[in-house]
């Protein structure tokens, strides 16, 4: 055997360890294929799914998640509740009115109203046809509420809110399609035949999950443009999300419509601390105690806001079928290891001439283990690499079948790190047993068999 | 060799078979649930709609400026959509059925808030509207021309005469025949059932009342309009950028927002699943072929170190079918083992399933099923090692000793 091998303590021992992993992996060819081959399915399918869970999970903001809050107020019918299923829970929308009352009072250090709506834009040239873009109404506060960085310009100010001027904000893509990427602040822009005066463009900004509108999508990309929510009356604009009524009402006008118990405006408010949640509940009890007086609100008081994990969870916007995904890959993993640990026991018991051999020239069980651990590792660690792009080739798959905004899920430092560990662990879980069981090896039995 | 040696061969080198058993067992336990959540899925997505899915195209227009007459626009585009060489019916609808997006409403066979209402979907389309999409009328009859209006966004809901669903009609009256009845609105105005629909979807296919859909006569005004149109079989594809050509050209006061296909706004609306079905059975694939290698590297690893064994045997008188039998029986043993605490597992993670995220209970007929697989898996993967196996010589028995 190789002189070297008394001096354990040097580093060179560990090329040499290397050197004989490479060296038997390179003798059993096909073994090892499968070895690495089973580790990197197993890793390949289990972070795909966690990726894809930890991106529905994510805190989409997380130095101010729990100082914002979705408001809801119980403005349902007196005979049943919003949700039959839990009664305990006040409708997820505001109507109009009450939107439009509680920014008013502008209780929070900000607050907004808000729903999509579909707006046609007419280009000033003859050339080109006129198109529908999306667009999120509502108030100046929200950039700042939501950190909505900017590439020109910027938001509105409540002044602009107050007299509902046609202001716009842009994302960065369709300031791309219009203005060819320009700074495009002070341009205007002809939408619903009216003019409006583009104050400012996004930067790339993707919040994952949409967490100010799961209700209409939390896997969604951001809508094409901002406008005030003040716009809503004088354009009459309709809402493209969900709205829920229970009240037969005569809606002959759009200011019917407005005054309407439809509940299907999207409310949020920032507060200074996540303690004050408290006293702005009472705030808004006293709002509804007084449209009690009016004859609204008849049903007990149930007004409540939920900070932004809180209202993921309320939404459900991790779904079963991500959570039921996790849960059987990592049983697919456990089968990948064990296949690993079954492939390694033959392997290493096959070998046991060998290491008898060794261990009579004086190599103790110490030097033996370790030497099987680090081909064990280094399997772990090739099937960890393969892993990995199998994962991120599983993350193409899913977005191809799932239809995903591009870059939505992809894998963080987070999930990278994740991987590594748990290939490590596996590796190590799979290699442990086999490599003591190596080393039980009786030198002078077998020797003699032999 | 009888079953007695073999089973006492296996015990002496006991750890390699047990973790192969191991193995064995929790891919039954994920195979078996996997798949019968595939066959869930695969069934849901497989319901008869009640329509002619693949020969509709669903159009959206939206007219834009200030002297935009909604009315006269559509009227045009229908009579324009009629005239296309190919087109059988068009309508324009309040919403898509399978779409995803579409109405809700509650219905009550006797005007009183305080009873439960029956929830349903809720479509308003013209005479056409039946032919546009392929819908079979089970009993009673159609819309009249004359009842079908113009109507601004849809606020006044009770027309006098609607059509719905047997699913509908069978929740609200039971046995009884529904056609003649009354049903009421939200706002306790009723409206006669004048059709039967014998089976149609509504717009949400994750809903448990898929099936309940009433439809009211009109023809619906809003911002977008929607318009069904049902063409000829296999003319679909060569039709759609007709359609959207000549109605591009034909006004250019209204932006043609998207013609698809109602098949494909269908797919849209069964992503999950499908996606939840491909991953399984990605997964399930992956999980047999491994198991497959692993039982079939094993196994050519024995032949190899016990090829003086095999030989000795070999010298011993036993045939080359002994040898093959030898090997098929330890990995049935094996196998049998497996799938015994296999079928355990199975149950927990059924009962997992089931319990934490509300799956629908594991039919029981998946479970031997997956144990016939798993058995004829390991037969499989140990033929050809069995097959080197009986071709070692026995002259190999006298070599090297």
């Amino acid at each position: 055997m190789h002189p070297s091998e008394k001096a354990a303590a040097v580093p060179p021992v560990l090329a040499y360890y290397l050197k004989l992993a490479l060296k038997s992996m390179r003798r059993n060819p096909v073994m090892t294929g499968l070895m690495v081959a089973a580790v990197a399915v197993g890793i390949g399918i289990s972070m795909t799914t966690l990726t894809v869970h930890h991106v529905m999970s994510g805190n989409p903001i997380p130095a101010k998640s729990e100082r914002l809050f979705a408001v809801t107020l119980d403005s349902w019918s007196p005979l049943r509740p919003f949700d039959d299923d839990r009664p305990e829970r006040a409708p997820h929308q505001l109507t109009h009115r009450d939107a439009e009352a509680l920014l008013r009072l502008g209780q929070g250090v900000r607050q907004t109203a808000m729903f999509e709506s579909s707006l046609v834009i007419e280009p000033l040239g003859d050339t080109e046809l006129p198109f529908e873009v999306t667009s999120r109404v509502t108030a100046g506060d929200f950039f700042a509420m939501f950190d909505v960085p900017f590439l020109y310009g910027g938001g509105w100010d409540r002044e602009a809110d107050r007299n509902a001027e046609p202001v716009v904000v842009l994302t960065r893509a369709l300031n791309e399609r219009l203005f060819g990427g320009a700074d495009s602040t002070g341009e205007r822009l002809s939408m619903q035949g009216r003019q409006f005066t583009v104050v400012g463009v996004i930067d790339d900004w993707e919040p994952t999950p949409r967490y100010y509108d799961p209700i209409n999508g939390a896997f969604q990309e951001v809508r094409d443009t901002f406008i005030p929510f003040s716009l809503t009356r004088p354009l009459e604009l309709n809402s493209i999300g969900s709205d829920w009524g229970w009240k037969a009402q005569d809606i002959n006008s759009f200011d019917d419509w407005l005054n309407s118990e439809s509940v299907w405006i999207q409310y949020f408010v920032e507060l200074a601390s996540p303690r004050d949640r408290g006293s702005y509940v009472a705030h808004l009890d006293a709002y509804v105690e007084e449209q009690k007086l009016a004859g609204r609100f008849e049903r007990p008081m149930n007004n409540n806001v939920y900070d932004v994990m809180e209202w993921m969870a309320y939404h459900e916007v991790v779904d079963n079928d991500a959570r039921v995904l996790v849960g059987l890959s990592f049983l697919f993993l456990l089968v990948c290891v064990l296949s690993t640990v079954a492939l390694l026991i033959t392997k290493f018991m096959g070998r046991r001439g060998e290491v008898s051999v060794r261990r009579a020239l004086g190599a103790s069980r110490g030097a033996i283990f370790r030497q099987q651990l680090v081909e064990v590792a280094a399997i772990g660690f090739t099937g960890g690499l393969f892993g990995l792009s199998f994962a991120w080739a599983g993350l193409r798959g899913i977005d191809y079948l799932y239809d995903t905004p591009d870059g939505l899920v992809r894998m963080d430092w987070v999930m990278v790190a994740t991987a590594i560990a748990i290939s490590i662990a596996s590796g190590i879980l799979a290699g442990l047993y086999p490599a003591w069981r190596v080393c039980q090896v009786q030198p002078a039995a077998q020797l003699k068999a032999q | 060799m009888g079953f007695r040696p073999m089973l006492s061969a296996l015990l002496r080198n006991k750890t390699g078979p047990l973790v192969v058993m191991l193995q064995i067992a929790v891919t039954l336990a994920i195979v078996v649930n996997a798949l019968y959540i595939v066959a869930q899925r695969i069934e849901k997505m497989n319901r008869p709609t009640g329509m002619d899915v693949d020969n509709v195209v669903v159009i959206y227009v939206r007219g834009f400026g200030a002297d935009f007459d909604a009315e006269d626009s559509v009227r045009r585009d229908i009579d324009l959509l009629k005239s296309i060489p190919g087109v059988v019916a068009a309508t324009v609808s309040n919403h898509v059925p399978l779409s995803g997006s579409g109405s809700g409403t509650g219905l009550r066979t006797v005007p009183d808030e305080t009873i439960e209402s029956v929830g349903t979907a809720r479509y308003q389309w013209s005479e056409d509207g039946l032919a546009a999409l392929g819908i079979e009328l089970a009993r009673g009859r159609n819309f009249l021309p004359s009842e079908v209006q113009y109507v601004r966004p849809g606020f006044n809901l009770a027309a006098p005469s609607v059509l719905v669903t047997q699913d509908l009609a069978t929740e609200l009256f039971g046995d009884e025949d529904a056609l003649g009845k009354t049903v009421y609105w939200g706002s306790m105005e009723g409206s006669t059932i004048v059709g039967i629909i014998s089976h149609m979807h509504g717009s949400w296919v994750n809903w448990d009342k898929l099936g309940n859909v009433v439809v009211q006569p009109g023809k619906p005004l809003y911002e977008t309009n929607k318009y069904l149109v049902r063409v000829e079989p296999n003319m679909r594809d060569r039709l759609m950028p007709v359609i959207e050509q000549q109605l591009g050209e034909s006004n250019r006061q209204r932006v043609v927002k998207s013609v698809r296909s109602l098949e494909e706004m269908a797919a849209a609306s069964y992503r999950r699943d499908r996606g939840m079905a491909v991953i399984l059975t990605l997964v399930v694939t992956l999980l047999v072929g491994l198991l497959m290698l692993v039982i079939a590297g094993l196994s050519s690893f024995h032949v190899t170190q016990r090829r003086r064994q095999i030989g000795t045997r070999r010298a011993l008188g036993a045939t080359r079918g002994h040898i093959i039998r030898q090997f098929a029986l330890e990995n049935w043993i094996i196998a049998v083992a497996g799938t015994a605490l296999g079928a355990v597992l199975t149950v927990a993670v059924a009962y997992w399933l089931e319990t934490s995220f509300s799956l629908p209970r594991l039919d029981w007929r998946y479970l031997p099923a997956g144990i016939a697989v798993a058995w004829a898996v390991s037969l499989l993967a140990v033929i050809e090692p069995a097959r080197r196996a009986a071709a070692v010589p026995p002259a190999i028995a006298t070599r090297s000793v």
